[in-house]
């Protein structure tokens, strides 16, 4: 039944990233810009030369006989070739996507290990100095620009520290052979600690400037499911069997007051697997934000279409994650 | 009751003229990189009672906007890869052409490009430039700006470098004290690809001239020198002949000849060359009919119509030469992946988008670089490059803020530094419209704006006026055209002579 109803779920993720990547493709199209006036920049192009450019790319065909020719290759596997890069746009978001899958994971660490202590000792010393304290923390957390924040940190520990590096994901003298795209992955596949180090170095400052970010929302979240739960009757039953409080608080309490915090974080993973394209910015992290941001700039229709689609998988992936996590967490819940 | 009937005459004549005389309205269009100036530019323009309102655009927008008439006065920007007005004021003046947002069509002028972009005599070419100077000048289709500086910066460990007008990177010569590697931070987030036959931007062509080299190389004020081509002479108006170098080998061993140069512009002429695709480079080598052999060491380049001997040259700086047998053997993508030059470089390992390593190749026909390796470091945000030259991690940096150079200038051990720019910043002006249809309405905003003020203090004076499109790097620059001078008084009167209403 359970498998079913799973199945069920992942297939009908298929019809919404068609409809997405066919909504995508006509947005694209309304926006205006010529990709290929943007390419060849300010030259002296001869209007032969900019027709022939365009109909090499069907930019000259009609937008259905486009669309027709988008979906044909989907229904292959094919994404397409960028109109400016000259590449496949597999290849381009295979290159891109696990930099960034690096960076979400990281900073959904760093947020939950930021979020849940100081949004549990929040809810039990409720009014505390300490909530006072973390309340106000949350609030600057949400409110700083990953941008600033960002910059700050380089500044601090790249320039007058000098204990981590300001930017990318490795240093240019490490050589280390792609394998899976993961840097972490990759240096230790390799056996090269020193460059596990340096790939660990790099990711510290990107992963802590989301994450603190990420860790305020977090934290106010499981704040108040804390307080509510820790109201309920249940724990009031506990609490009188004898059972020692933070027994209570981390058994009884935690695990059903985690439902919410679940649905911000798997919320948070599907954007942050979309790219931070502002962070990826500062940080020079080669990412699919850095890419999709760049080709819709020079309207690189075909790598954007694809990447929006990937978009709307992650989301239904990450929603589907989630709902079956909630399954685990509270069996009265089903899918 | 005599009284009451002056009144009321003087406000009726108050009424009739002001239905009369109208204030000059209209929107200044500008793109994001360009609000602080407009917000001055419409400062200045209401101070001497112009109604004008600013609206911020993204650039590829607003140039659709324009191109179709919508817009009335957009802020606009144009580079040039000549160091001649050829790919500049032309596609930006002439009739109908490519750049001509402006809608302006001068016959004069429209003749006197045709004369400079056919005509093999330099003298005859520099006449008619200047001609054009002239009447686009009095005409003023624009409203002429500047041209802003290339800030870079670096160590001062660094050594044999200089930044170059036209944003290459030269490292032939380059050395770091304490260093046999050399970080540069780039200004963009990626280079498009190792193939020299698939870009059209600045920033891919400055790490490909370090691993290919071009049949000439331009100095670092766009001056065309000698490289893989040793001579060169004009055998008829439609063909010129080059002498190659002999005894140059690529990074693998193969030796560079005739057929490699054929083969390199045959690649990037022919339609669907590159593996169906088609190379969007050739339109920078103008009316090119083909490229023959003569023998081993001597190329013709056949034109369809005469072509000034000085556009094909500064053309050629922008063609690297690629190995014919090595990129056959591979094939396109084998060889885009690991390609072969005979530059002083050659391509050791990287990715576009983060950080591409280049090695030293000893073999180098001008002698081996001193460096051992050049890194090209992708870093998109200004602040970041800034942070990194700060923390010691890249030698040199491109594309500096002029807001933060005042920050590389007060720290020790790292300096900036400048080269003429190539690209030329302007407001269009819809001359085929009210109210941009007036001569005088459009000289007088060209006398209207301080131009100096906007330099100093928002560029830091890292920006040069401008006295029309042609710049003071590129060939036939007229050096007594001075710029519109910033004179209120006389835009004043220019307005009201068109019939409108000034403070």
């Amino acid at each position: 039944m359970r498998l079913t109803k799973l199945l069920e779920r992942v297939l009908s993720a298929i019809p919404v990233a068609l409809g997405v990547a066919v909504l995508a493709f006509m947005f694209l199209r309304f926006l205006p810009g010529d990709p290929v006036e943007i390419m060849l920049g300010d030259t002296q192009v001869s209007q032969q030369q900019l027709d022939s450019l365009r109909s090499q790319l069907h930019l000259d065909k009609p937008l259905l006989a486009q669309l027709g020719i988008f979906l044909s290759g989907l229904i292959r596997g094919d994404l397409g070739v960028s109109i400016v890069k000259n590449a496949p746009v597999a290849k381009l978001i295979g290159d891109t996507l696990p930099a960034t899958i690096e960076l979400t994971i990281a900073t959904v660490l760093v947020g939950i290990l930021i979020a849940m202590p100081v949004g549990i000792i929040s809810a039990v010393r409720a009014g505390s100095w300490l909530d006072r304290t973390a309340l106000s923390g949350a609030l600057v957390g949400i409110s700083m620009p990953a941008f600033w924040f960002g910059l700050l940190m380089i500044l601090l520990f790249a320039v007058e520290l000098r204990v981590l590096p300001t930017s990318g994901r490795i240093a240019a003298t490490m050589v280390v052979d792609k394998t899976t795209g993961f840097m972490l992955v990759d240096t230790l596949l390799a056996g090269n600690l020193k460059a596990f180090g340096g790939a660990l170095k790099h990711l510290i400052l990107p992963a802590l400037t989301l994450g603190v970010v990420f860790a305020a929302v977090l934290a106010r979240v499981v704040r108040t499911s804390m307080l509510e739960v820790l109201g309920k009757d249940y724990v009031t039953t506990a609490r009188a069997k004898g059972l020692r409080e933070w027994g209570v608080i981390l058994k009884h309490a935690l695990r059903n007051a985690l439902i919410p915090a679940l649905t911000v974080t798997g919320l948070q993973f599907g954007e942050l697997l979309g790219g931070n394209m502002i962070v990826e910015t500062v940080f020079a992290w080669p990412g699919l934000g850095r890419l999709v941001v760049s080709s819709i700039f020079a309207r690189d229709y075909v790598v954007v279409q694809a990447a929006v689609m990937l978009y709307a998988l992650t989301y239904v992936g990450a929603n589907l994650v989630v709902d079956a996590l909630y399954t685990l967490l509270n069996p009265r819940i089903s899918l | 009751m005599h009284r009451m009937k002056w009144l009321l005459i003087s406000l009726a004549a108050l009424v009739f003229m002001s239905a009369g005389a109208e204030k000059l309205t209209f929107v200044l269009d500008v793109t994001e990189n360009r609000s602080d100036e407009g917000q001055a530019i419409v400062a200045q323009l209401q101070a001497i009672g112009i109604d004008a309102s600013l609206r911020v655009w993204q650039s590829t927008v607003l140039r659709d906007e324009m191109l179709a008439g919508n817009r009335s006065a957009s802020t606009s920007d144009w580079g040039s890869a000549y160091f001649d007005p050829f790919d500049l004021a032309i596609p930006k003046l002439r009739t109908k052409d490519r750049g001509n947002y402006s809608f302006y069509s001068n016959p004069a002028v429209d003749e006197a490009f045709r004369i400079a972009s056919t005509s093999i005599d330099d003298a005859t070419r520099s006449e008619a430039y200047l001609t054009a100077q002239r009447q686009i000048f009095a005409d003023a289709p624009l409203v002429f700006s500047y041209v802003l500086q290339n800030i870079e910066a670096a160590s001062d460990n660094v050594r044999g470098w200089e930044p170059a007008a036209d944003n290459s990177e030269n490292f032939a010569r380059a050395s770091v004290i304490g260093s046999d590697t050399l970080v540069i931070g780039m200004r963009v987030d990626a280079i498009v690809t190792l193939d020299p036959a698939m870009y059209r931007d600045r920033d891919t062509e400055a790490v490909l001239r370090n691993i290919f080299d071009a049949l000439t190389i331009p100095t670092a004020q766009g001056q065309v020198q000698p490289h893989l081509a040793t001579a060169w002479r004009v055998v008829d108006p439609l063909t010129y002949e080059f002498d190659l170098r002999s005894g140059v080998t690529f990074s693998n061993g193969e030796v560079l000849d005739a057929d490699d140069v054929v083969f390199t512009f045959e690649r990037i002429l022919t339609e669907g060359a590159i593996d169906g695709a088609t190379s969007p480079r050739a339109g920078l080598l103008g009316p090119i009919d083909h490229v023959e052999k003569v023998d081993a060491t001597t190329v013709r380049f056949v034109y369809k119509e005469t072509f000034p001997q000085e556009l094909v040259l500064q053309a050629l700086t922008h063609f690297q030469i690629v190995p014919k047998d090595y990129l056959s053997e591979v094939g396109v993508a084998a060889f885009t992946a690991k390609p072969i030059g005979s530059g002083p470089f050659a391509y050791a390992r990287g990715a576009l988008d983060s950080q591409v390593v280049l090695e030293a190749n000893p073999t180098h026909w001008n002698g081996a670089p001193e460096l051992k390796s050049v890194v090209w470091q992708m870093m998109p945000e200004a602040s970041t490059r800034i942070a990194a030259l700060l923390a010691g991690e890249v030698h040199v940096i491109q594309a500096v803020p002029p807001d933060l150079v005042e920050r590389i200038a007060s720290v020790p051990g790292v300096g900036v530094h400048t080269a003429l720019g190539t690209r030329s910043y302007q407001i269009e002006l819809n001359n085929a419209a009210a109210p941009f249809n007036d001569t005088r309405v459009r000289q007088a905003l060209n006398y209207a704006i301080d131009w100096d003020s906007i330099l100093k203090n928002i560029y830091r004076g890292y920006a040069d006026r401008l006295s029309t499109v042609f710049l003071p790097s590129g060939f036939g620059y007229a050096q007594d055209l001075a710029p519109y001078p910033y004179d209120p008084a006389k835009a004043k009167e220019l307005l009201r002579q068109a019939g409108y209403e000034t403070n």
